[in-house]
């Protein structure tokens, strides 16, 4: 038997080999884009395609279609440049891009014809800055970009959805409506003075980079949810000075998720924000309203003022901020009614400690057994306690509660006679991971400031 | 198909007289050429009230006969009647008599069956097994019909060494086929590929056929030159029932019900008055869609109270024209209401670092109900003509229609990421979905004996099959739970926070033109027979797919009490995603073009006496276009991907004694990607978004097989096999991040190899009127593929993730996979009963993106009874049971106690301390009964 069988499969094996080897073969063609190269800008045809050079101080762009920035390539934007989006529009950035907008010459991004409305309480479908079928889909940078620049800037109006072909260039879903968007591990992504006005979901979410984000004023930002500043795991940097007014959920927040293979742990330090009438569509519970640490974030926050925010700030327990090397107080905290004195310490899975040197105290409206990690407790106590003493902004706020969402004649920068000041902790690190330069890097790391909040009675702190 | 014309009588005995019993005639009837017994067979005393039908065992007894001589008349449909001259002289003499009847047939070659013969009996399958050129296993009509399963892929478990995926009401969809997932399956009705109505995959559901409808169903695990390659686990041939040799008429019908609906309600959405097609679809993508283009009829549910399962089915056959014609017709109804409670708790995206590196995070705990009914038409129809022995031409006709309208409530706990023992975050969600699932086919086939020599058969096929899912709609709300100090509710607070609406309309279709034909030659050479088959075949299918989302969200400027969904204002934020030409440009809309050419020849001959060899090669060439409706910046917006398989085989058969055979093949075979697999979609699944890969290589696979057979007699067989199988390019379901850190999705991914070996065994045995079939299957595979850690890396003194490699068994593949049923059969009285026993053991249910994060299901069990009386000559009463035991599903994770213990601390349900797994999922599907009535004619 063996003989026999054994010979036949021998030589069907090799006879079964050799044809496989022959005949055998796979080929697969699959279609590639490969973008045509970069056209230096001009202002004399609206804006389409691949695009780089110098956008010229004083001169008036219009952008057409989605826009992109190659790889290698470089758009800059001089100071008093003035850029108007249409056809909902985008711009995505796969090189650098540096708008370098000056407090005299600021540079705009903005959709021509639609204004900003300051009234308060208006309804959310009759406001533009949410619900505008005109938005532009602001700045998306992938992967390769290694550098975004925004300084003193006006980024008015994004929110748009991506769409298509350009959530596509940037690995996101045709429905993300990102202002902007950053995704670079070993990026530099910088923001300094600058403005943004509206959005329909998170208005910057940071995948993973290297961050500075620096006296930036933030109105009505977010949609029907969207945290304001959100990064992700494998983000390292500093919030510092930002001011919020009328966010949908946390203005500033930091999480661990999603940390790439060789991206550092997120680390981010934040200190003297301000939130005014912050998380207009969160539920208590649920989500933060200001600053928000969540799973395996580690860093910082101090000196940071929250004004009739719905919720307080917030370290979440599970899945938990790395609590280990986070560190926080000197925070504080103004309610005009009970329900917000009550999230001060907000529910849900949260481990955030009462610290003595929060204003008001927390000894005077907890309990004495408190459980920071289940609290329950009667904020009376804390109800319209220390009074900020804005310029401008009456407290108790006659209008309902989140209805004003934009500064518009209001002033937010604090009275002599502010509690905020002198209260500051001025032993925080900034954590610098960005360069130095006027026009590619940072301009200035304000230091943490005596006052608490973005507004500084010294005039440093935030500008606008 | 070979044809003989039932001939005359002829009568062939062989007495034994024996020892003396009282009065009695004993004897055993059996095949005259195979010594089968044939259970069934109808004996009597003419002249006389004496009567019986033949055991199992082929034995059969007339007892309190008085001394005289008689005429015993023994009958079988498909045998020629013997009758035999018995003498009981007095009532000592026992008359002991071995009968042999012969078939009016040939006996069977290759897996071609003749039209004439019973073909439903497991006697007739055991044949097919025994003679067949490769190994397979197959379930007979009676032994289908027996089964307490109705539908296809619940009586797949029965088979040796397959085990079948589940839906979420429990019920079978997929065969696994020796620990190798559905993908590496195909299915055949009538030996005829089918295409799948599954929006993905080319893998067919199995639960769309309803199982009255077949003659046989094959389970071959070898393939030969002549099958189509693209099977690596085996192949199911559904062999649909043929025109029967004279008039036949079965019908039944039958109601039952599942015990869940005693627990709970049937939960029903509103299907009427629901658009079949999505506002981009009727007024162009450039419209932009409001909230006012959507209602909330699908929205409104009502509560059934134990609601009634159907089912009915008609088999109608005969033949005219001298028996030329030969006409079949089958329907069947089934309607059935089922469902399921699940407890799911779902991982996170991330990894914790504590208490162990890459430590599970959970992010919700959520409770579902789904209420599914399923309501499916199958028609069967079979028209064949005899021109005369040496041509014939059928036509056969297969059409399956099945709504399934499906309720999930989804009850989100959100344990753990903002839920306190204060305050109880819950997620409520409600989705009603329809689909409309058809597959039709037409295959013209012709046999022709050219000459004593050539043989020449062929097949031309339409097939298309279809899906439709217009409208899937869900909605959530959000509830706060608020909890004082000593456990009590004091609040809760419905709210519009997070609230959203979805619609989705999905439609495919998939399309097959194809020819088949076959040359067999035989010859006479070095005093042997060979026989030469050479063929080819060439498919050409098309397939479309559909998508739109539609997203809408509440319209608020700060969040509102939540009433009822239908007050709820909403609106697409932003306005633009109500628009076409962004929910519909989208890779999920696509059209792919495949071209199937394959030739192969084969011969088989006697090597030796006792040893028969087929062997041979096939050549298949794919050719495969992709175009989707993405625009020119989109890489991978089409593609074209080109492959040649050379796959050889060989079988080798050696024949120990007339009842045992040994068997070793070798062959190669492939497994071709799903549509839906390769075109760059993405579309959000039942847990994650699924993601296509353009780049995905077909997987290869060498396989070898061994066999012993034993076949003592009758339906009695004794298997043992043993088979290894390694694979190029298998593919496996790996989790990825993309497009956002929160964004988990599913991906089909190349690995470099797996194995895959095993032994199985089936014994089925019957004494008298009792008999056990068993069957188990050993099967070990492995797999290594890349995961992701988290971990503290000491010298960064940061929380770093890393990767590392893992090795584990297949996705699907169970170590152990065993069946047992006990039958009794009296047909004195005319009861069949069937206590069925299914064991399916541990195996990954979900591969994890994290190393050792892997969801394992548990052991699975299930008992399942069926029971059949006659009332009289043409009524039976049948009733199927299943799953008596009330099994519970459970998908757990392979951990450290640490990591259990730190979860029961935080009041995870459904843990227990120290132990080393997390319970992740429960199932429950409870008992469903079935009970009827069949007419037979």
């Amino acid at each position: 038997m063996k003989k026999i069988i054994i010979p036949i499969i021998v030589v069907i094996a090799v006879f079964a080999h050799a044809g496989c080897k022959k005949w055998s073969d796979e080929k697969t063609d699959i279609y590639q884009y490969i973008p045509p190269p970069g056209q230096t800008v001009s202002d004399a045809t609206p804006l389409c395609g691949s695009i780089k050079g110098v956008m010229l101080s004083g001169k008036t762009y219009t952008i057409g279609c989605d826009v992109y920035i190659n790889k290698g390539d470089t758009l800059v934007i001089q100071p008093g440049v003035t850029i108007n989006v249409t056809n909902n529009s985008g711009i995505c950035v796969r090189g650098v891009l540096a708008s370098l907008g000056t407090k005299a010459q600021p540079v705009t991004l903005s959709v021509p014809g639609l204004l900003k409305d300051n009234t308060p309480g208006l309804a959310f479908k009759a406001d533009s800055a949410h619900s505008s079928t005109r938005l532009w889909r602001g700045i998306a940078c992938d992967t390769s970009c290694t550098m975004l620049v925004l300084k003193w800037t006006h980024i008015d109006f994004a929110g748009s959805a991506y769409g298509t072909t350009f959530s596509q260039a940037v690995g996101q879903k045709p429905t993300t409506s990102f202002n902007i968007l950053f995704q670079n591990p070993n990026g530099y992504f910088i923001m300094e003075d600058c403005w943004m006005w509206g959005g329909t979901d998170d208005c910057i979410r940071v995948s993973q980079g290297k961050i500075h984000v620096y006296r930036n004023t933030f109105e009505k930002s977010g949609g029907s949810g969207g945290d304001i500043i959100n990064v992700k795991g494998g983000t390292t940097g500093t919030m510092a000075y930002n001011f919020f007014i009328g966010t949908a959920y946390n203005g500033q927040k930091a999480s661990n998720k999603g940390q790439p293979v060789g991206a550092p742990q997120t680390n981010i330090v934040m200190y003297n924000s301000t939130f005014v009438d912050c998380g207009l569509q969160v539920v208590p519970g649920q989500r933060g309203s200001t600053i928000n640490f969540e799973e395996g974030a580690r860093g910082a926050f101090y000196n940071n003022v929250a004004v009739n925010c719905r919720v307080g700030y917030r370290v979440v327990n599970n899945p938990a901020a790395d609590t280990t090397n986070l560190s926080y107080g000197y925070n504080y905290q103004y309610a005009d009614s009970l329900v917000i004195a009550n999230n001060f310490f907000t529910s849900g899975t949260v481990c955030k400690k009462p610290q003595s040197t929060d204003l008001p105290n927390p000894a005077t409206y907890l309990p004495a057994n408190f459980d920071y990690t289940n609290p329950v407790y009667d904020g009376t106590p804390a109800v319209q306690k220390l009074a900020p003493m804005f310029v401008n902004f009456p407290l108790p706020c006659p209008s309902s509660p989140w209805a004003i969402t934009s500064v518009g004649n209001y002033n937010f920068h604090i009275q002599p006679s502010s509690p905020l000041i002198g209260k500051g902790f001025t032993g925080v690190h900034p954590f610098v991971v960005v360069p130095l330069d006027p026009t590619f890097g940072a301009s200035e790391v304000t230091p943490p400031g005596a006052d608490l909040g973005c507004y500084q009675s010294n005039g440093t702190g935030n500008q606008h | 198909m070979a044809y003989c014309k039932k001939t005359g009588f002829t009568l062939l005995m062989l007495f034994a007289l024996k020892f003396s019993f009282a009065g009695v005639i004993k004897g055993r009837v059996s095949d005259f050429k195979t010594g089968e017994p044939l259970t069934g067979a109808f004996v009597r005393l003419l002249n006389t009230k004496f009567n019986t039908t033949v055991n199992l065992d082929g034995s059969f007894i007339l007892k309190n006969i008085p001394s005289g001589k008689y005429e015993l008349e023994v009958k079988l449909i498909g045998y020629k009647q013997s009758n035999v001259s018995v003498i009981v002289n007095d009532k000592e003499t026992a008359i002991v008599a071995e009968i042999n009847l012969t078939a009016t047939t040939e006996t069977l070659q290759l897996v071609t069956v003749n039209t004439v013969q019973d073909k439903s009996s497991d006697r007739t399958v055991r044949n097919i097994e025994k003679n067949s050129d490769m190994v397979q296993n197959i379930l007979s009509e009676k032994t289908i019909q027996l089964l307490p399963d109705v539908t296809v892929a619940n009586a797949l478990q029965r088979v040796s060494g397959v085990t079948i995926q589940r839906d979420n009401s429990g019920e079978g969809r997929y065969a696994i086929i020796r620990g190798m997932d559905q993908r590496y399956n195909n299915t055949l009705v009538n030996g005829i590929k089918i295409p799948s109505p599954d929006d993905k995959y080319r893998f067919v559901p199995m639960d769309l056929f309803p199982s009255d409808m077949l003659e046989r169903l094959e389970v071959i695990k070898a393939l030969t030159p002549n099958m189509e390659g693209d099977a690596v686990g085996g192949t199911m041939n559904l062999v649909m029932k043929s025109a029967p040799d004279k008039f036949t008429l079965n019908a039944n019908i039958a109601g039952g019900y599942s015990t869940l609906f005693s627990n709970r309600p049937f939960s029903a959405f509103a299907h009427t008055g629901m658009n079949n097609a999505s506002p981009a679809e009727i007024k162009g993508n450039s419209y932009q869609a409001t909230s006012a283009d959507f209602n909330f009829n699908n929205f409104h549910y009502s509560d059934k109270q134990n609601p009634v399962n159907t089912t009915a089915g008609l088999t109608i056959g005969d033949r005219f024209l001298n028996k030329k014609l030969g006409v079949i017709v089958s329907a069947a109804y089934q309607n059935f209401y089922r469902g399921s409670n699940t407890q799911t708790i779902v991982p996170s995206a991330g990894a914790d670092i504590a208490p162990i590196p890459t430590t599970l995070i959970v992010t919700d705990v959520i409770d579902r109900r789904y209420s599914i009914q399923t309501n499916r038409i199958a028609l069967h129809n079979k028209v064949d003509y005899f021109f005369n022995n040496r041509n014939s031409i059928s036509l056969y006709n297969f059409y399956v229609h099945q709504n399934e309208y499906q309720t999930r409530y989804t009850n989100d706990t959100t344990f753990g990421t903002n839920s306190s023992s204060v305050q109880k975050s819950l997620d409520v969600d409600y989705r009603s979905r329809w689909q409309i699932q058809d597959i039709y086919n037409a295959t013209l086939h012709g046999d022709h004996k050219l000459s004593n020599k050539v043989k020449l058969d062929w097949s031309s096929v339409y097939s298309i099959a279809k899906s439709n899912v217009p409208n899937m709609s869900s909605y959530n709300f959000n509830a706060n739970v608020l909890i004082n100090g000593s456990g009590k509710v004091y609040e809760i607070d419905s709210t519009t926070y997070g609230t959203s609406v979805k619609h989705i309309w999905q439609h495919n279709s998939d399309r097959d033109l194809a020819a088949y034909a076959n040359v067999t030659y035989k010859e006479h050479l070095f005093n042997r027979d060979i026989e030469f088959i050479g063929g080819g075949l060439y498919r050409y299918k098309t397939r479309d797919n559909y998508y739109n989302d539609y997203s809408l969200k509440p319209n608020y400027n700060t969040n509102q009490r939540f009433h009822i969904i239908d007050t709820v204002s909403l609106a697409f934020t932003p306005a633009q995603n109500g628009s076409g030409n962004v929910t519909t440009i989208t890779p999920n809309n696509y059209t792919v073009h495949e071209q199937v050419t394959a030739g192969y020849a084969q011969a088989k001959f006697m090597l030796l006496q006792q040893l028969q060899v087929l062997g041979g090669v096939r050549i298949e060439n794919t050719q495969l276009d992709y175009t989707t409706v993405m625009p020119i910046q989109f890489s991978g917006r089409s593609g074209t991907i080109k492959y040649t398989d050379v796959l050889p085989s060989v079988h080798l058969k050696y024949s120990l004694t007339s009842k045992q055979n040994f068997r070793l093949s070798y062959f190669k075979s492939i497994s071709r990607p799903g549509f839906g697999e390769i075109v760059p979609y993405s579309v959000p699944g039942e847990e994650f978004t699924e993601l296509g890969n353009p780049y995905l290589k077909h997987v290869t696979a060498d396989n070898l097989d061994a066999r012993y057979e034993l076949f003592p007699g009758g339906a009695d067989q004794v298997l043992l096999g043993t088979f290894y199988k390694q694979l190029q390019n298998p593919i496996e379901y790996f989790v990825i991040n993309q497009g956002g850190p929160s964004n988990l999705n599913i991906q089909a991914q190349n690995t470099n190899k797996a194995t895959n070996f095993g032994f199985e065994a089936v014994i089925t045995k019957y004494i008298g009127m009792f008999g056990v079939s068993a069957n188990y299957t050993y099967t070990h595979s492995a797999v290594t593929t890349t995961k992701a850690t988290k971990y503290y890396d000491a010298t960064s003194g940061q929380v770093q993730t890393g990767i590392t490699n893992q090795t584990r068994p297949l996705q699907g593949q169970a170590n152990h996979v065993g069946n047992i049923s006990l039958l009794y059969k009296n047909q004195k009285v005319g009861l069949d009963a069937q206590l069925a026993f299914s064991y399916t053991g541990d195996r990954i249910a979900q591969v994890s993106i994290w190393n050792n994060l892997d969801i394992w299901q548990k052991p699975y069990m299930t008992l399942d009874f069926s029971l059949e009386k006659s009332l009289n000559k043409h009524f039976y009463f049948y009733t199927k049971l299943n799953n008596l035991t009330n099994s519970v599903s459970k998908m757990y994770i392979k951990t450290d106690p640490s990591v259990v213990n730190k979860f029961v601390a935080a009041g995870l349900p459904f843990q227990s301390a120290n132990s080393s797994q997390i319970i992740m999922q429960r199932q429950t599907v409870y008992l469903g009964i079935l009970g009827g009535i069949k007419y037979k004619f």
